[in-house]
């Protein structure tokens, strides 16, 4: 199979790279860039752990081809957070959120999204926005308190509500 | 005890920036120069002879490194207790899934395209799925040595049932299913197998049961133990079933053959039809209580499928046969278990071995029996509850027990009185209980405690070895609480070392809900002899006696005059010195107070210590489609004391949302021999609009025979999850569920039956 010249914006670096036509971006990212935070869960789109942020939104690096996203700004987990973490991921850890983690790169990345997005969501609005990243071991409860936490600090922030 | 600074507090997991960082590296994500991708060809057929395999093309096939088959294996027979197992399927496959070939290639795609090269001819043989038609004359014989396809007959009794029940006031005898689920951990099984020159082999996998595990495979390979080497790495959860799973060994296989590192990572689909999913039982149950609801005597049979191969089905079906009679104070129990081969995949541990299945059986029987009695469900279980200080029907000793107190704490919580009082249609309240073990004396084998290692370098660095395994659960954290608490440290100055058996200690692995208690008490025992060597060198250090040391927050002084003081690091910087580069290593073990069952009797004491819980469900049934929502959840449990509050209440929380899942959602359905549903577009679990609100309550009588007074919570988080939603859906609808999942259209056809749905 002839390789095709794609660009990607990965965690804003520039990379340029050749690859197969069905090649799809989870493995350029994990195998490629080595970007081995996304994680592959089932391949077919379901449990959203490879979730990441294609200019912005979420995506399923799985079901994605790299040649659709030629020129396009990709953010994985390791490109959430700068020197410090991000606030979800703060809240991810402090909230008892994480278990065994491998869905967690993915909810944070739909978490983020969502609070791009809406900065203060109902814990329906969460729940709704996380129903494709499935967790096993913690049951939601801390995901969803975790998420709702940022939402209400980002207010604080604002001089919002106490 | 003393005052407790590190001990019952929430802090995240120690892991858990790594993980919110997406830095973790998983068995998954590991790579090795030279690694190669293998594939395995799976057998398409429930049963078939292998007429022949010709691997010539795949193995000509250019960046394919090795092709590989039985005949490339020592041809040993072997298994965790049973030893029907052979790498790969020798003369025929037993189930859909079954091992018949694998490759090793460059990349992934290679080893996907070589798969297709490789020519399998097949003689379909007659299969069986269920295990009653397993058992009957003339069905299909899955192992030629194995008559009937019984694998095992397991018997236990104790007083006298026929009579218990003749005299009973009521009797309730009724047939129960409960079905096979699969564990959906999120990280599929992988691993990472490499040889080096002399031979021996390394395996990195996510594995609950390293060192046994170990053991297993050593005689597979037909190497010495020690020539085999296991790693755990981080991983992705397991709930039981990453314990033995060929995939394992086909990666030592195609490594030993190619020379290079092997990666085989299952795709989800793979992993639902060639992991160990749940073993799914048929249950008889009679049960008796008097007319004052004193529970009387109990009989039960149960079948339980193995799947193609023992795993530890047996033990698991042993387990339902039994476990549940120390929740309450039976006198006269009898059960029969059956565990059967059936030509579908092998099955194993999932949360809750056996006892969930039978806890979901008791406490619907237990509902059947209150309404019988027209006594409330809550005060049929106060009443009948093991207490603390008592022993059981098969001489388990109960240290400490909080059950009543789960069961008023969860009542008052939930507005049980007041809530089942109100009959609004299609609303309903349900109540269930259960126990548990913490460790499990016939499980394990030579020895059931633990052991730990704690390492203190010359910067006062921290490092516990231990031999158990987190999977995700956080028991690494509890670890390093349990130790910083004995050392009188701070957590920062704590390191859980990756499990890796040529240091770990043999630990037995995380099973039977044991982490908490023998690998804490294990960690335990190691830092209390880390401290005293510190504590000698610290008196020694501020001239005063070893006895009036004391450690706290990383600072040695004395007990009298806290002003006369010295750093942690400090005296770990002297010790060094002194030792002449040696770092102090306190090591110790943990021998639980527990007794072998005697083969016969099966009476003995199979755990140091046992949880309790009590679990009440509030749901809403659609009355147009049957469906069923849960709406309210509130569990209170008896974990002895939380060694970290917010673990706790996550493994409550994650316990029930499985056990939602079993109930109402999670089937792995069977056609022409095939699981037809292998992945997540048609085997659904919960996503977070599934799970309801879930109020948890920390029942904490602390525990005399547990670390900090600690029991183990994994499995009990689960255990009376599926009684609580069926008995709150026959609270709502008057239909009593006798098989998991709940089907909808048949709710709604019972509903219609009962007239029930005319209040409407």
């Amino acid at each position: 199979m002839n390789r095709l010249p794609i660009h990607l914006v990965v965690n804003k670096e520039d990379y340029h790279l050749f690859v197969k036509p069905n090649r799809v971006l989870l493995d350029v990212l994990r195998e490629d860039l080595e970007l081995t935070g996304t994680k592959e869960g089932c391949g077919l789109g379901k449990c959203g752990a490879c979730t990441v942020l294609l200019n912005g939104r979420p995506v399923h690096a799985c079901l994605t081809l790299a040649l659709q996203v030629d020129g396009c700004e990709i953010t994985t987990i390791e490109g959430i957070g700068g020197e410090k973490m991000h606030p979800l991921q703060e809240a991810f850890v402090d909230k008892g959120a994480i278990q065994c983690g491998f869905c967690t790169p993915g909810m944070i990345n739909t978490a983020k999204a969502l609070l791009d997005e809406n900065a203060n969501p109902s814990e329906e609005e969460i729940k709704q926005a996380i129903a494709g990243n499935l967790c096993r071991c913690t049951g939601y409860n801390k995901i969803v308190d975790a998420i709702h936490s940022c939402g209400c600090q980002s207010k604080k922030k604002k001089g919002g509500i106490k | 005890m003393s005052q407790l600074d590190i001990v019952g507090k929430s802090f995240p997991q120690i892991a858990a920036q790594e993980k919110a960082t997406g830095k973790t590296k998983f068995v998954t994500d590991l790579v090795l120069p030279r690694m190669l991708y293998g594939r395995v060809l799976r057998s398409p057929y429930a049963h078939a002879k292998i007429l022949s395999i010709d691997t010539a093309r795949a193995a000509a096939m250019p960046g394919v490194k090795a092709v590989v088959t039985f005949q490339d294996t020592p041809k040993i027979k072997f298994g965790p207790r049973s030893e029907d197992w052979t790498i790969f399927a020798a003369d025929k496959t037993r189930f859909y899934g079954d091992e018949v070939a694998a490759v090793a290639a460059v990349d992934a795609d290679t080893a996907e395209e070589a798969l297709e090269l490789i020519r399998v001819e097949y003689e379909e043989l007659p299969y069986v799925i269920s295990p009653l038609d397993a058992m009957k004359s003339g069905a299909p014989l899955i192992h030629e040595d194995k008559p009937g396809n019984i694998a095992a007959d397991f018997k236990i009794e104790a007083g006298d049932v026929d009579r218990a029940l003749d005299d009973s006031y009521v009797v309730y005898e009724d047939h129960f299913y409960t079905n096979q689920v699969y564990q959906a951990y999120m990280e599929p099984m992988s691993t990472l197998a490499d040889v080096d020159l002399s031979g021996r082999v390394t395996i990195w996998t996510g594995t609950q049961i390293p060192n046994m595990m170990r053991m297993t495979y050593a005689k597979a390979l037909g190497m010495a133990p020690d020539n085999l080497r296991i790693v755990v790495p981080e991983y992705g959860g397991a709930f039981g079933a990453k314990m033995e799973n060929n995939i394992h060994l086909v990666a030592a296989v195609l490594a030993q053959k190619s020379g290079r590192p092997v990666k085989l990572v299952n795709t989800r689909h793979e992993d639902f039809i060639a992991g160990n999913p749940r073993v799914p039982m048929h249950f008889d149950i009679k049960i008796g209580a008097t007319q004052n609801g004193i529970l009387t005597g109990k009989d039960v049979k149960v079948v339980g499928a193995a799947g193609a191969r023992l795993v530890y089905s047996q033990v698991i079906v042993a387990t339902a046969c039994y476990r549940v009679d120390s929740l309450y104070r039976f006198k006269n129990v009898r059960a029969r278990g059956y565990t059967v081969y059936t030509n579908t995949v092998p099955t194993a541990c999932f949360r809750g071995f056996g006892n969930s299945q039978s806890t979901f059986v008791l406490e619907s029987a237990l509902d059947e029996l209150a309404t019988r009695l027209k006594m409330d469900p809550a005060e049929l279980r106060i009443k009948n509850g093991m207490g603390s200080n008592e022993t059981s029907v098969h001489g388990w000793k109960i240290g400490s027990s909080g059950l009543r107190e789960c069961v008023t704490k969860a009542s008052d919580a939930a507005n049980w009185i007041q809530k089942k009082k109100d009959k609004t249609p299609f609303k309903g309240i349900g109540l269930s209980c259960c126990n548990h073990v913490s460790g499990n004396r016939p499980f394990a084998r030579e020895f059931d405690g633990g052991s730990g290692i704690v390492r203190i370098g010359k910067d006062g660095r921290i490092t516990v070895f231990h031999g158990e395994s987190d999977m995700g659960q956080g028991q690494n954290t509890t670890f390093a609480q349990i130790v910083a608490e004995r050392l009188g440290v701070t957590m920062d100055m704590v390191n859980v070392a990756q499990v890796d058996t040529d240091i770990s200690p043999f630990g037995l692995g995380s099973f039977a809900t044991r982490g908490t208690l023998m690998g804490g008490n294990g960690v335990l025992a190691a830092a209390k002899d880390a401290y005293e060597q510190m504590a000698d060198i610290a008196a020694d250090m501020l001239n005063v006696k070893p006895s009036d040391v004391q450690c706290r927050k990383g600072m040695f002084f004395h007990t009298d005059s806290p002003d006369t003081k010295i750093s942690f690091q400090k005296v770990a910087s002297e010790a060094t010195i002194r030792h002449h580069g040696a770092p102090i290593v306190g090591t110790g073990f943990y021998q639980p107070p527990t007794e072998l069952p005697d083969p016969e009797t099966k009476k003995g004491n199979i755990s140091p210590a046992y949880p309790f819980g009590c679990q009440i469900a509030e749901v809403e049934v659609d009355p147009d489609t049957g469906q069923v929502s849960v709406t309210n959840f509130v569990a209170a449990h008896d974990v002895g004391r939380a060694i970290n509050p917010m673990a706790t209440e996550g493994q409550i929380q994650g316990g029930i949302a499985q056990g939602l899942g079993w109930t109402l959602m999670e089937n792995m359905a069977y056609e022409n021999g095939k699981i037809i549903n292998a992945d997540f577009v048609d085997y659904i679990v919960p996503s977070s609009f599934d799970i309801p609100d879930i109020t948890t309550i920390l029942v904490e009588p602390i525990e005399p025979n547990g670390p900090y007074g600690a029991k183990g919570i994994g499995e009990p988080a689960l255990n009376p999850t599926m009684a609580a939603i069926t008995n709150a859906i026959y609270d709502a609808t008057g239909v009593r569920i006798r098989e998991l999942p709940v089907n909808p259209q048949k709710l709604l056809a019972k509903i219609q039956k009962t007239g029930k749905h005319t209040k409407r």
